[in-house]
């Protein structure tokens, strides 16, 4: 099974961990990825705002970049995946920037005619590898370990894209934690904001947002959290011990990429999966995988 | 025929979507006619706070304004909530049932149910909040039409597409959903977000190509719009189905980077980031927003330093990617002021 793959900007520096992982993890699944070397960044929330004629252009080039390798396009983050599904819905309903856009990529003798398939990492999951084969592949199985589910906002909102009438419902993340062995915790913070996109300017808010969901996972007995968008984990992962100071007590609470925790269960190593550049120790996470390896072993 | 991308039924982004009811026919049709539902309501008044359980007889149809108005005529009479349309038109009826905000006139009943006052405005009594600090901030921001030139007269030439973001900014009821679901105003004066229902009553007439941009770039310096975290909990409880963030406060963050560059620093930086690299190092995004002050925070640029987390390097000079040159090419030049 062969992706387009667009790993988008932190998974290339500030959550690098996170493609290594992808990568390493691809292989065990069998899927075939081929990086977009070329592709630039989608704009984030930024540039969307202050220049949708960019934005647009940026992000059906990608598209279009998949498109011309005839493949679906895989991604692993949130924000990355809805600026492409919105990029895509713009272009298949305006004939005017659709056609301007294509004139724009002619220069690179690229052309999008709307037929790339964008997808996440999550849903490729469920839906090209399947929730039977993936149970096969499960050699690891992550018993033991409480897991809080942080779907961020753009996997589940708005409605417009995503279909639900209270995003709340979406329960892709813990019926996967499920099938990887580990306990899903419910949780007030599961499709909240982690306050990342005015983080640049001013993190007040995501150190205050990501705090009060940080601890409600804590508190609902969570061991650790993952997620399936890397800004996301940037304010979780990174920022916790600011938002310890700011809450004025400890917390401690690793957080692991989607791709990790799958790869962990699909008996790839702590080491082999980059879960040492974490800020927050993973050190009990690993003990946990390697316990349950060790007693798989044995059996 | 091409086709927007959306996501199917049975597919995963929506896994979780069948099991919770989660379509409007479902939540219509969960209850059958004779059961009981049981609503729990967030009684305040005179510094007490409880909830009061109630039984209430289902009816085919019925709505929580239903139930509301049950449990006033049958079990609590002195219960004070708010309505006058009944019709999804007066926007006054808004309550959190079950963790969202709803309109009570147009939200179906659940089984059980707890029913709470909005969040982010005073509670005057039980499910009536006060308004006015809402009203202030629209009042602060100007929302009129200043003309530049003088009225030519009817019919203006105006045109739908120019007409296009106010003209759904205008389908907002003033229902205050939006309002309570905005999880930055309920950080309170941590930031001077004015919060999206104000930026929406705002957007009516900032929106509005006739508007002077003298005077929108007044109503916008006031707005603290670059707070906003695009989270889409406002969209998502917007009961008229008002895109608020793509067609309101991101229309509105462009006339604030045109007319106030100053306050979009973040979005410029970014752009300019992408235009020269092709990619974003996120250490080179905060050094160019934040400049010296980024080195406030030293104990974390170390720890991410000491993780292999950033580059000193890379963040000040860049790495040569094959991104750069399309990027270059595609967004080089500046966005028109």
């Amino acid at each position: 099974m062969r992706f387009a793959y667009y790993p988008g900007c932190s998974a290339r520096s500030t959550c690098a961990e996170l493609n290594v992982a992808t990568h390493r993890v691809a292989q065990r699944l069998g899927l075939d990825l081929l990086q977009l070397e070329s592709a630039t960044c989608t704009g984030a929330r930024e540039l969307r705002a202050i220049d949708p004629a960019g934005f647009y252009t940026l992000n059906v080039r990608i598209l279009a970049l998949a498109e011309r390798e005839q493949l679906p396009l895989m991604t692993i983050c949130n924000t990355c995946t809805l600026n492409l599904l919105d990029a895509h819905a713009a272009f298949v309903s305006d004939e005017k920037l659709s056609h301007a856009i294509n004139g724009t990529l002619a220069e690179e003798k690229l052309k999008y005619s709307g037929r790339t398939k964008i997808s996440h990492f999550l849903w490729v999951l469920y839906e090209n590898i399947g929730e039977a084969r993936l149970r096969e592949l499960v050699t690891n199985p992550l018993t033991g370990l409480t897991v809080a589910a942080f779907y961020g906002c753009h996997i589940t909102r708005p409605p417009l894209r995503y279909g639900f009438v209270d995003s709340r419902n979406n329960a892709a993340l813990e019926r996967l934690a499920e099938i990887l062995g580990c306990r899903p915790i419910d949780y007030s913070g599961r499709t909240e904001c982690c306050g990342f996109h005015t983080a640049a300017h001013d993190e007040k808010v995501a150190i205050k947002l990501t705090g009060q969901h940080i601890l409600s996972a804590k508190t609902g007995g969570a061991r650790a959290m993952v997620t399936p968008c890397p800004l996301c984990h940037t304010v979780l992962d990174g920022f916790q011990r600011e938002i310890e100071s700011d809450l004025g007590q400890e917390l401690g609470v690793p957080v692991l990429h989607l791709p990790q925790l799958v790869g962990l269960a699909l008996g790839l190593s702590p080491e082999e999966l980059n879960l040492d550049r974490h800020v927050v120790a993973t050190a009990e996470i690993a003990r946990i995988a390697g316990k349950n390896g060790a007693m798989n072993a044995a059996e | 025929m091409l086709e927007v991308q959306t996501s199917p039924r049975d597919g995963a982004s929506r896994i979780g979507q069948a099991e919770h009811d989660d379509t409007l026919l479902a939540r219509n049709s969960r209850i059958a006619p004779g059961a009981s539902i049981v609503v729990r309501i967030r009684r305040q008044s005179n510094g007490g706070d409880r909830y009061d359980t109630f039984n209430v007889p289902y009816r085919k149809w019925m709505r929580v304004l239903d139930a509301l108005n049950w449990i006033a005529e049958n079990a609590a009479t002195d219960l004070a909530y708010r309505w006058i349309c009944g019709s999804k038109m007066c926007g006054t009826c808004a309550v959190r049932m079950n963790g969202r905000e709803v309109l009570a006139c147009w939200e179906a009943v659940e089984p059980e149910m707890t029913i709470e006052p909005l969040r982010n405005l005073p509670v005057i009594r039980d499910l009536v909040v006060d308004r006015t600090p809402f009203e202030n901030k629209v009042a602060r921001l100007e929302p009129w039409i200043e003309r530049p030139d003088a009225y030519t007269g009817f019919p203006e030439p105006l045109s739908h597409k120019q007409m296009k973001d106010a003209s759904k900014a205008l389908d907002c009821i003033g229902c205050m959903c939006c309002y309570s679901a905005c999880p930055v105003i309920g950080l309170g004066d941590l930031t001077d977000f004015a919060g999206p229902a104000p930026l929406v009553q705002l957007g009516q007439t900032a929106l509005d190509p006739r508007n002077s941009p003298v005077k929108v770039a007044r109503s916008l310096a006031l707005t603290g719009i670059f707070n906003c975290v695009s989270c889409y909990k406002c969209e998502e409880v917007c009961p008229a189905a008002i895109p608020i963030v793509s067609r309101v406060i991101e229309p509105l963050k462009a006339k604030a980077a045109q007319l106030l560059p100053e306050h979009a620093r973040h979005s410029r930086a970014l752009r300019r980031i992408i235009a020269e690299r092709g990619r974003v190092d996120p250490g080179a995004l905060v050094l160019r927003v934040q400049g010296l002050r980024a080195f406030g925070r030293l104990p974390r640029i170390i720890r991410l330093l000491l993780r292999g987390k950033i580059n000193p390097l890379r963040t000040l000079f860049g790495t040569k990617t094959t991104a750069a040159e399309p990027a270059r090419r595609l967004l080089g030049r500046e966005v028109s002021q």
